[in-house]
């Protein structure tokens, strides 16, 4: 009888293994796992506020998108800022802290659910931090994830983007999240911190921009931050627009048109300047000799490469300061950290995995 | 005198009868006197000559012997027309007969195709109305015979008998209808009866099988994993040897971090 109770109670992983990669933003999670599934979630996660919120909602916890659009009747965390976890390090005394780490490890545990794994399948996952992340914080992420997978690893965001994309030499990868955009220079080896660089202009200080510019612009119009970020994400581009970016925005609750074009134009390229700064840094402290390599070989991913003309605005201004070079934006921006890190777990030997279960 | 005693032969055959042995015995005549036809013509001639000898003479008695046998002849011969009128009379009546008869038969068959008429009609009243409608409209036939039986009804009489009718019929077709529709609803109850039952043995079952599905805890709705072994690095891959040892690096780094060193 004690038998049977232990076999329901951890069933047995003689199905296969599925092999999740995880995109931890602070905008948005993605998952590419073994079994074909892809997804995507806002990295948001909310709870109830009282038990009225709780039967009306009928969830203890929502997450993403659904999150969002009942954040009124929500406690609603975004327990990634910056690229790292919300969590200082004393959780038992700071509730916020705990707070954030608890919605941090739900959100993890979303994701892999999003992935559907069998419960009779080993899961390993490789989880795509940032690159400058503390320890302290690859350890919260590890022991939120640990509790939904059987063995799990940690690896630098853009180098998984690099090794999915198999260029693993003399690539520079610009990973442009939502709370920081990291640099990252591959030569072949596991990259250093000498080979990393990382700033905070990124979406979310595109966003801030876009909202300051809109309040001095446009007298009267009444927005929110998620209002910008939907009009940025639609619109966001550089250099010269494809269309008049004319966007309605209520005023004393009349929707009103406006001409955010230019706003918009201006919001976005506050991105250009510290990331050709970020590749001026690691394209001079490289080999000489395989510095041009190296600028011909920069790779844009990340959700905010998804703004138009990027790619061609970096390069223009790379041959302004640095004598040229190529900018390639990724075929998916939003999977290419997943993509990479689910290979990662693919290629990882099977002893390693033991040893971390 | 020869001719005279064959016509008198004639004239005892003619006034004689027949009958069989049979139907003498049967009347109880048990033995006959038989006595041939030529000893009675000898007999009458013998009587008619004693007769006359006794009471006539001379030539006297030679004409009324003469008279005697020409009346006699006459006699036989208005006889003779009296057979023959006799006979056309009866060939007559056979003739008349005959007719009857055949007025009979013309009679019987136009009887019979009267009838035949009269059962058309009967079946074209039937076909007309069918069913309950046929029930109605003998009904209503037989009322209007009623009246027509009376000789001159009057028009209330004939309103009172056909609203009577018709007020029978109706309520008796509301009463059909009212039973019918009661027996509907009661088969419509029985129905949803059943249905509920079963719906509710159903529902027992699903409930069954959900519990029993909820207690099967590695029955899992997540989808397969095209690997069913853990994979590795592949030693076909062109950067085989670089990827090992960032595979290395990753896990070394990892296994610091977990604190299983």
């Amino acid at each position: 009888m004690s038998e049977t109770k232990q076999t329901d109670e951890a069933p047995k992983k003689d199905h296969g293994v599925l092999y999740i990669g995880m995109d931890l933003g602070t905008s948005r999670t993605s998952v590419s796992a073994s079994n074909g599934v892809r997804e995507t979630v806002y990295s948001m996660v909310g709870y109830p506020k009282d038990v009225v919120s709780m039967k009306l909602l009928k969830k203890e916890v929502l997450f993403g998108k659904e999150a969002l659009e009942k954040r009124l009747s929500l406690k609603l965390y975004k327990p990634l800022e910056k690229g790292v976890l919300k969590y200082t390090g004393d959780a038992a005394k700071d509730a916020e802290a705990k707070a954030n780490l608890k919605a941090a490890t739900d959100l993890i545990g979303e994701a892999i659910r999003l992935a559907k794994p069998r419960k009779d399948e080993l899961v390993y996952c490789v989880i795509g931090a940032p690159a400058e992340a503390s320890v302290k914080n690859r350890e919260a992420i590890i022991e939120a994830a640990r509790a939904h997978v059987d063995s799990v690893m940690l690896c630098s965001e853009p180098f998984a983007v690099a090794y999915g994309l198999d260029w693993l030499e003399d690539v520079l990868v610009i990973d442009i999240g939502a709370g920081t955009t990291d640099l990252c220079r591959m030569h072949g080896t596991m990259p250093e911190e000498t080979d990393q660089v990382m700033f905070d202009i990124a979406g979310d200080a595109v966003d801030a921009e876009l909202s300051r510019r809109i309040t001095e612009t446009c007298p009267g119009a009444q927005f929110t931050i998620h209002m910008v970020k939907d009009i940025k994400e639609r619109y966001g581009f550089v250099g010269e627009p494809s269309e008049r970016c004319i966007v309605e925005l209520p005023v004393d609750g009349k929707p009103t048109p406006f001409d955010l074009t230019d706003q918009i134009r201006a919001a976005c390229s506050i991105l250009i300047e510290p990331i050709l700064r970020g590749i001026q840094k690691l394209v001079a402290s490289f080999d000489p000799q395989f510095q041009a390599k190296l600028k011909s070989r920069v790779l844009l991913a990340g959700g905010g490469s998804l703004v138009q003309g990027l790619d061609s605005a970096v390069e223009k201004a790379m041959k302004e300061r640095l004598g040229g070079g190529k900018v390639i934006r990724i075929e998916e921006p939003v999977y290419g950290g997943a993509n990479g890190a689910l290979k990662i777990a693919h290629d990882m030997p099977a002893d390693f995995w033991e040893q971390l279960k | 005198m020869t001719g005279f005693k064959e016509t008198l032969k004639d004239a005892v055959r003619q006034m004689s009868f027949r009958t069989s042995l049979d139907s003498l015995k049967k009347k109880g005549v048990q033995q006959v006197n038989v006595l041939g036809i030529d000893r009675i013509i000898a007999l009458i001639e013998a009587a008619v000559h004693r007769s006359l000898k006794s009471r006539l003479v001379g030539v006297e008695r030679e004409a009324v012997a003469d008279a005697t046998k020409a009346e006699f002849l006459r006699l036989l011969r208005s006889n003779e027309d009296l057979q023959r009128q006799k006979t056309e009379i009866e060939r007559q009546k056979e003739i008349v007969e005959d007719e009857v008869d055949q007025l009979r038969r013309d009679l019987t068959a136009q009887q019979r195709a009267l009838e035949l008429k009269l059962e058309e009609g009967a079946l074209a009243t039937a076909a007309r109305y069918e069913g309950e409608n046929a029930a109605i409209a003998a009904k209503v036939g037989e009322v209007l015979r009623a009246l027509a039986a009376t000789g001159s009804p009057s028009i209330v009489d004939a309103e009172d008998r056909v609203m009577a009718l018709v007020m029978d019929i109706v309520a008796g077709e509301r009463h059909s209808a009212d039973e019918a529709r009661r027996a509907l609803h009661d088969r419509e109850v029985g129905t949803l009866q059943r249905r509920i039952k079963k719906l509710s043995e159903s529902l027992d079952q699903t409930e069954q099988r959900l519990q029993s599905v909820a207690a099967m805890k590695n029955i899992d709705g997540g989808i397969s994993s095209i690997y069913r072994e853990v994979q590795g690095l592949s030693m076909a891959d062109h950067h085989a040897g670089k990827k090992k040892e960032l595979m290395a690096e990753i896990f070394k780094a990892n296994l610091k971090l977990q604190k299983k060193a």
